[in-house]
Parts: structure tokens; sequence; C-alpha cells
């Protein structure tokens, strides 16, 4: 009887652990054994060689696109707190019957049960050069001939991801700020503090937590993209995510994993470094 | 770690000086809170003198709460007016009002140290770091937690994070300390501990200190003054000693409790040299005399006695006659519940099945022969018996 | 709580009101547009009014084989969101005891949400390749959307369990029923409005999946990758047709699971 009872988490847990070492564990391993594989031009080979490695770091193609796909986490990044924030302390702080607090976040919520690339695509009718946006600038005489860099450019994949990635901001935001309790900001008003001072010193630490879980899943969802680069900006940009499905796409297996590897590699340091700077345990 | 000792192993006698602090009386002016059609407390109209201890007391759902949050300035009032000292406040800031509050559950910043907390008051008013320096220091000291000023609030007991509470609201100098159940997250050996402090505290200082509360024994030990509130209404606004000899109304005798209500009809009032003696007649009991005022023949009232003023004797059918001096009324022995010092005997009236009290020292209940089960009379005094118009 | 509104709440409240805008603006337009006549065009304004476009996503000439595509992406959404469920509850049930090793398998399943998806669907292609075992949407796919759904589902059951009064199943256990009758009679129906939630998540989150999926579905796609695909050949409403009955069909399964959710709760409580 003891036996059992010490043995049973493990059977319990077995199952979804074993998912996780054959589907994560091991292709991830796979990926690092093959970025040290060989490319013969139209499959790949084992050795164990860095010319993958050097080949992406002496490129400034490669470099280039690295680049880009950080100007994007960073830019989606700042745009998704800034619009999370405000939302989530509405949703917590002036919304104050938890019934509407509910119908509201899962307003927000319901859009994100749905399709990336359907939402992604509904964005044509108004960005494109007959678009909704268009139309409007020049009734308005902004401009005289319709702007072509609404669709397939860069703000229409930064558009398209903010849209995309906004609520996973926002829920944890939303977290955090549910937990904390109203009266601590009765208590800070009690002791003098302006409504400027209350977010500064009361809700903004207590949401940290929330904003430091939100910012790694947008690292990581933004980092990882490839269907919105596509198809918002027409093929006219790339990230580390594109240029893996391109390489695979030329059967180039050790480049991709290469690539791969990197991109984990700063995601990693990215993740490691917000969990460094902000305890989120008390959250999960 | 008591507050007392603390304070005098500093050697401050009058600390009232040092600290800066003042007290202020409160007052309300007819104020009314609604929060759409429900009337939360209604035409209200109390002072609460400069220097007192003052606790409302009441059921929850009573209007306590909301009454002291009105005068913190956390809600506003509907109508009416709240003056603290001689000014009016209805329309300033919580901060700008010269109280302080201590929440339920204290509302410790939990992200903050306890230097922190203490300090936050001061900090937002934009006083000098030096001051501020001195003045956190000087109330840690007080409350004998300066060892523990790096802490988070969840490295504190109970006890110290209620400690750290009241120098959090005392920091700032208010002249009234608003005080919502302080005492209610704390165990029972930890809040009778923290109660003579608290009452040391607002004596040493003199400061007005109001303190919502629904427990009896906390508002006897503590006030100068009880309200005893219900349904957004003022019952009762008097000295423990009075509520407890001379309830106010039925909800004050019932919610005191040990206390055996009669209700029935003003059938005479004789007016007498001290108050006057009026007759009741309830119903499957018959007559029966109590004191006060204000009685009206004809209108239904109550009358109260206390479980501890009445005695028991032995059943005999010559005695049970009502006069103006003595009610009697025969019950039954139905419960003996020892609790200490006194024993708490259940009885039920032998007419009209009403369940009664009677509260006797354990040592003379063991003297007497009386027994569960036994038909008795019941007996008490006239003088002692309470009228309740209401 | 019942101080007079701030300016702020009616800023906050705007500011709200435009972000309700921005999330289902685009969806409306494109609701809009697959309703235009045969004559219809990718933007507006509308051009007559007709179900000719909605009829068009299942003619196969003109889009692709989009029947199929979401006979596919069903199949695997409900057998996604079986597994999950199953799974997560069983670890979910691991995780209520501290046992050695809980942290390390913790941080592994989270770590599943850290990994770019796009280098588990490059690296479950490789194993696959390099086993010679032929990606298949209900091979290969089915273990990229798993490692999508079982953090989540997992990290729904660990809020679950932890707010879950053991006395019940020691009540249940007090009064002679064994592990067993405990699991199916007590525990099981008491979170089972939780599993609802989980279900549709599964669900969901395996039917909309791209990026897992893009690298490893095989020979037969998913509807997001034909539809992706039709993105660049299809210049006609019949896109918007497909988005606005995919996005109909989520809207349904919400409210379905919605519905449930109410179903089994309101009869918990009685």
């Amino acid at each position: 009887m003891k036996n059992w009872k010490n043995i049973q988490p493990y059977l319990l847990v077995a199952p979804q652990t074993l998912v996780f070492f054959l589907f994560l564990v091991i292709p991830i391993a796979a990926i690092l054994m093959v970025s040290f594989w060989e490319f013969t031009g139209y499959s790949m080979s084992p050795a164990f060689t860095w010319d993958n490695y050097a080949a992406i770091f002496s490129s400034p193609v490669y470099l280039a696109t690295y680049i880009n796909t950080f100007k994007f986490v960073a830019i989606v990044w700042l745009i998704t707190l800034a619009i999370a924030y405000p939302i989530a302390y509405f949703l917590a702080f002036h919304v104050t019957s938890l019934r509407w607090q509910i119908v509201l976040f899962l307003i927000c919520t319901i859009p994100f049960l749905t399709s990336n690339i359907i939402r992604m695509i509904s964005w044509i009718p108004f960005l494109g050069r007959e678009g909704v946006l268009n139309q409007t600038l020049m009734a308005l005489g902004v401009t005289n001939q319709p702007i072509e860099m609404f669709l397939f450019s860069d703000f229409a994949v930064v558009l398209a991801m903010v849209h995309l990635y906004s609520l996973f901001m926002i829920a944890p935001i939303f977290n955090s700020m549910m937990r904390i309790d109203r009266a601590l900001v009765a208590a800070a008003e009690d002791a003098g503090a302006s409504g400027w001072q209350i977010q500064k010193e009361i809700i903004l630490p207590l949401a940290v937590p929330g904003i430091a879980i939100g910012s790694i899943f947008i690292v990581t969802l933004v980092m990882g993209e490839f269907a919105t680069v596509r198809l918002m900006s027409g093929g006219q940009s790339s990230s580390v995510g594109y240029l893996i499905r391109t390489q695979i796409g030329s059967l180039q297996y050790p480049m991709a994993a290469a690539n791969a590897v990197i991109l984990l590699l700063v995601t990693l340091l990215l993740v490691f470094g917000i969990l460094r700077a902000v305890d989120i345990r008390k959250e999960l | 770690m008591n507050i007392g000792t603390k304070i005098n192993s500093v050697g401050k006698t009058n600390a009232v000086c040092d600290l800066g602090l003042t007290a202020q009386g409160v007052s309300l002016r007819s104020v009314s809170k609604k929060y759409g059609s429900f009337v939360a407390v209604e035409n209200l109209n109390l002072d609460i003198p400069a220097g007192d201890y003052c606790c409302l007391l009441g059921p929850s759902g009573c209007g306590k709460t909301t009454t002291l949050r009105m005068i913190a300035g956390h809600e506003d009032v509907t109508s009416g007016d709240v003056l603290i000292g001689d000014r009016h406040v209805n329309n300033l800031p919580p901060a700008k009002r010269d109280t302080a509050m201590m929440f339920q559950n204290y509302a410790l910043f939990p992200h903050k140290t306890v230097w922190q907390n203490v300090d936050f008051g001061l900090k937002m008013r934009k006083i000098p770091q030096s001051d501020r320096r001195t003045r956190v220091g000087e109330m840690l000291e007080l409350i004998g937690l300066s060892h523990l000023a790096e802490r988070k609030p969840v490295q504190l007991s109970g006890g110290q994070q209620q400690r750290v509470a009241l120098a959090r609201a005392l920091v700032t100098r208010p002249k009234v300390l608003l005080l919502d159940e302080p005492l209610s997250a704390l165990d029972e050996t930890l809040r009778l501990r923290m109660r003579g402090e608290l009452r040391k505290i607002q004596k040493q200082f003199g400061m007005t200190f109001i303190q919502v509360t629904h427990g009896v024994d906390e508002a006897f030990a503590l006030s100068d003054q009880i309200v005893v509130m219900n349904h957004g209404h003022i019952e009762q606004v008097a000295t423990p000693a009075e509520v407890f000899r001379t309830p106010a109304s039925q909800f004050v005798a019932k919610f005191m409790g040990d206390q055996n209500i009669f209700t029935g009809k003003v059938i005479n009032c004789i007016a007498d040299t001290n108050s006057d003696l009026i007759e009741l007649d309830v119903k499957g009991i018959g007559s029966l005399f109590c004191r006060g005022y204000g009685a009206v023949i004809g209108n239904e009232a109550a009358c109260s006695i206390r479980a501890d003023l009445v005695e028991l004797e032995p059943y005999s059918a010559a005695t049970s006659i009502p006069s103006t001096k003595q009610n009697h009324i025969s019950v039954r022995i139905t419960a003996v519940e020892l609790t200490g010092y006194v024993t708490r005997v259940s009885l039920m009236a032998e007419k009209t099945g009403q369940e009664l009290l009677y509260k006797v020292r354990t040592d003379d209940w063991h003297n007497s022969s009386l027994q569960e089960g036994q038909l008795i009379i019941l007996r008490w005094s006239a003088d002692d018996c309470i009228f309740l118009a209401h | 709580m019942s101080k007079k509104r701030p300016l702020s709440f009616y800023l906050l409240a705007a500011f709200f009101g435009l972000f309700v805008l921005f999330l289902y603006g685009p969806f409306s337009a494109i609701f809009l547009l697959s309703l235009q006549g045969p004559e219809g065009q990718l933007t507006f304004p509308m051009r007559g009014f007709s179900f000719y476009w909605l009829g068009e996503v299942f003619q196969q000439q003109r889009v692709g084989d989009f029947v199929s595509a979401f006979q596919r992406s069903f199949l695997l959404g409900l057998l996604v969101m079986a597994i999950t469920v199953a799974l997560s509850v069983l670890a979910g049930m691991a995780f209520r005891s501290k046992f050695w090793g809980s942290n390390l398998i913790f941080y592994l399943t989270i770590s599943s949400l850290i990994v770019p998806s796009i280098l588990v669907s490059l690296g479950i292609g490789i194993v696959f390749s390099l086993l010679g075992i032929d990606n298949q949407w209900y091979s290969s796919a089915l273990a990229g959307h798993l490692t999508w759904t079982l953090p989540f589902a997992f990290l729904i059951m660990v809020g679950v369990f932890n707010r879950f009064n053991p006395s019940y199943e020691e009540a249940s256990r007090d009064l002679g029923a064994n592990d067993s009758q405990t699991f199916w009679q007590i525990l099981l129906p008491l979170i089972a409005p939780s599993l609802i939630g989980v279900g549709l998540f599964g669900f969901t989150l395996s039917y909309d999946e791209f990026t897992r999926t893009s690298l490893i579905s095989g020979e037969n796609n998913t509807l997001p990758l034909e539809i992706f695909g039709m993105t660049t050949n299809v210049t006609t409403p019949a896109l918007y047709a497909l988005g606005t009955l995919t996005t109909a069909f989520s809207f349904l399964l919400i409210g379905v699971a919605v519905a449930a959710f109410q179903l089994l709760s309101h009869r918990q409580e009685g």
C-alpha cells in the first residue's frame, strides 16, 4: 500500500511526460545533432562540422534577418504592453462587478480562439490598395493617391502580430491585477498617494510578474514567427522563422537546424533574463 | 513584546507630545448612504468627542463599516455632513481629512518592507528624507519591531502585522484613527492581548479611536462610548455600562445576549420618582411589571431582564401571584451548562414554551438542589426589569 | 467602492472600446464581404448581396479541397482534445502530491510553451525523416499539436486541483469507496465543468494551429495550412467566405462549450 502510494504520482504523470520526451526533448536533440551535419546539395549526411554556424555568422543577409526578427520582437512587445496594461487595469480596477469583468474579458478572449490565418486575411480589406484605410485617407484629403505601404509591409506585419498576440499580454497582467487586494489601494489613498503614485508604488510593482509572463509569451511567439511575416509582408520582409521555412523547402536541413539552435538559444537567453529579473513563481 | 513596557523602557512619559499627536472629535449630521435603491445608512446623527474610544457595534450589514468608510473618505456620503473637529470634510480626499485607517486584514503592501510600509504615508506627503527616517524609526521603536524593519509582511506573525498596520496609520499623525475590525484576523489569545494593547495606545496618546466591531465583548472592553447599529440606524449611543444595564431597544437587548425578553401590550403606566412603573400584559403569562419611560397604553412593547438578575425558587402555587414589586413565572429546567465561574441554566416557560436563561455562580448552583426537568418559579424584581418601547 | 467615477474611467472605457473595435472590426469586414454578389471583389464597397461565395467554398475546383481538409482538422481536433484531457487530468492528479522530480517535470512541461513553435515542427520533422517515417496529420502533426495543447491543459488542471478540497475524497474513502470508485463517482463529476474548458482549449488550439503543423503535415494539409496556401492563389471573396465559415464554426464551438459548462456547473449546485 505504501509502495503503491509512492509510485502512483509517477505512473500518473508518465504518459504526459512521455509525450514531451518523445516530441519535444528528442526533436530538439535531433535539431542540435543535425545542425552539425553536412548538406550535400540534395540531402544531409552525418558529420561534425561548424560550417553551418560559420555560414550564418559570416553572412550579412542572415545577420540582417536576425536583426529584423529582434526588431519585430521589440516593437510588438512595446505595443502589446502599451495596450495590455491599460486594458487589464480598466478590467481589474474600473469594472467593479465580477460578472462584467468576466463578460468583458471573454469578449477580448473569443477572437483568440479563432484561426490566426483568417485573422491575418481579415486585414486585407482594410489595408489593401483600395482598402478602407486608403479610401478614408483619400476622402479626408490626407493623400490623393492610395498608399501602397499599408498591406505587404513591416507595418502590416506588426499590426497583424499585435492583433494576434495582445491577449497573451492582457491575460497575465489582468490575472496579476485581480490578485491585488483592493484594500491596498484604499490604504495608499489613505496615506495620501495620488492616482499616479498609486500606479507607480502599488499597482505596477504588483503587476510586474504578469508583465513578465506576458513578455515571455510575446518573445517566444514573435521569435518563431513566419506565417505572419510571409503573409503580411507579401514576402518582402524576413524573419528567422521564415528563413528556416525556406531552407526546409529546399531541403537544407543542416542549415535550418543551425538557425533553429541559434533561435532557441537567443529565446532562452531572453526568457531567463526575464525570469532572473522577476520572480513569477507566485503566479503559477 | 509589550507595547507598554517598550514605551517605558525608552523612557518617554509623555508620548503624546513626542509624536506630535493630538485628537479631534468627529460629527455626523443627517448622514445617509444609498446604493441605488438600497439604503445602507439612513439619517445618522452622531457626535464622537475628541479623545474618545468609540466602537460602532452591530451585526454584519448594519452599516457600521460603511459609516467608518464615509468618515475615512473611502465612500462618498449620499446626503448629510461629516465633520472632523470643526472642519467640513465631505469633499476632501482621505489623505486630507487628518484621519488614518487600519484595515480589516491590515492591507500591508506585500512588496514593501516593514520600514517602507510605515514610511509610505510620509513619502507620499513629500516629507524630507531626514524627518522621515526619524519618525519611522521612532514609530518602529514604539511598537517594538525595529529589529524586523527589513522584513516583508508575509514574514511576520499576525500580531506583528497588526502592529505594523498600527504604526503605518499613526506615523502620519492623524487626529482620528479609524479601525475596521482590527482584531478579527487574530486567534483568541492574541486577540485578547492586542485588545489590551490597542486600549493602552489610545490612552497613552489620548487620540480619538473609532472602531468597527461585531463583538460585544470587544466593544465593552475597549469603548468609552458604544454606538449600537442595526439596518443603517443607530439603536443606542451610550457607555458600555449603560448599554449593559439599560439597553434602549429589543434589538440592543437581544444583541447583547443573556437577556430574557417578553413582548406584550402596555396596560398601565404609573409615574414614579425615578422612572415610570409600567405594567405589560404578556400573552399566556399575564402581567409583568417593569420600569422605564415613554410607554403608551395600548401599544405593543417589551421588557427585558438580565439572566444574572433573576432568581429561582421552589414551585408553589401561592407565590406565583404577580405584584408591582416582583414578577413570577413558572418554568421548567431544560439544560444546565457549566462555563467556568458561571453556570448557564436553560429554562422553558411552562405556559408559553418560551426559552429563557438563568445565569448563576457555579458554586451557588452546586449548593442548590435543583435538577434538570424540575418545575420551579422564576422570580425577578420589577426595578431590574427594563421597559423597551420598541 | 462607490465613489464617483473619475475621468480616467471614461478615458479607459473609450480605449477599451477602441480595442474591441480593433479586435472585431476586421472580422466583420470579411464577414460582410463574403456575402457579396458573384461580381464581388476583395475590398469595399460591397458589390451586391448573395450567398454565392459561401456556396463557392464547397466547389472543389475553385478554392481547393476545403471539405476534406476540414474533415481532417476536425478529426485531428477531436483526437488532440481526447488525449489532452486524459493526460492532463492524470498529470494534474500526480501534482497534488509532492514527489521527487516534480519540479523537473513541471519545468519540462512549461518549456514546451517557451520553445518557439517552428523548432518543434522542425525537430519532429527531422526525427521522422531520420527514422524514415512519413509525416501524416494523424502522426507527426498530432505529436506537434500535443506539445502545444498539453502545457496549457496541464496548467489549468494544476490550478483546478489546487482549489479542489481533498476532504470530498477522504469522505468518499471513509464511506467505503475504493480509489477507482472515488475517482469516477466523486472527483470526475466535480471537475467536469473544468474539463469542458480544457477540452475546448485542446480542440480550438489544434483546429487553428498553424506553425507547429507547418513542416510536418505530410501530403494532406490541415485546414489552416490549406487556407494559408489559398491566400497566394485565390483572389476572390471565396477566401473570405472560407474565413467566415471556419470562424462561425469556432463561435459555434465556444457556444456549445459555454452551454455545456453552464449545464454541468448548474447541475452540481442543484
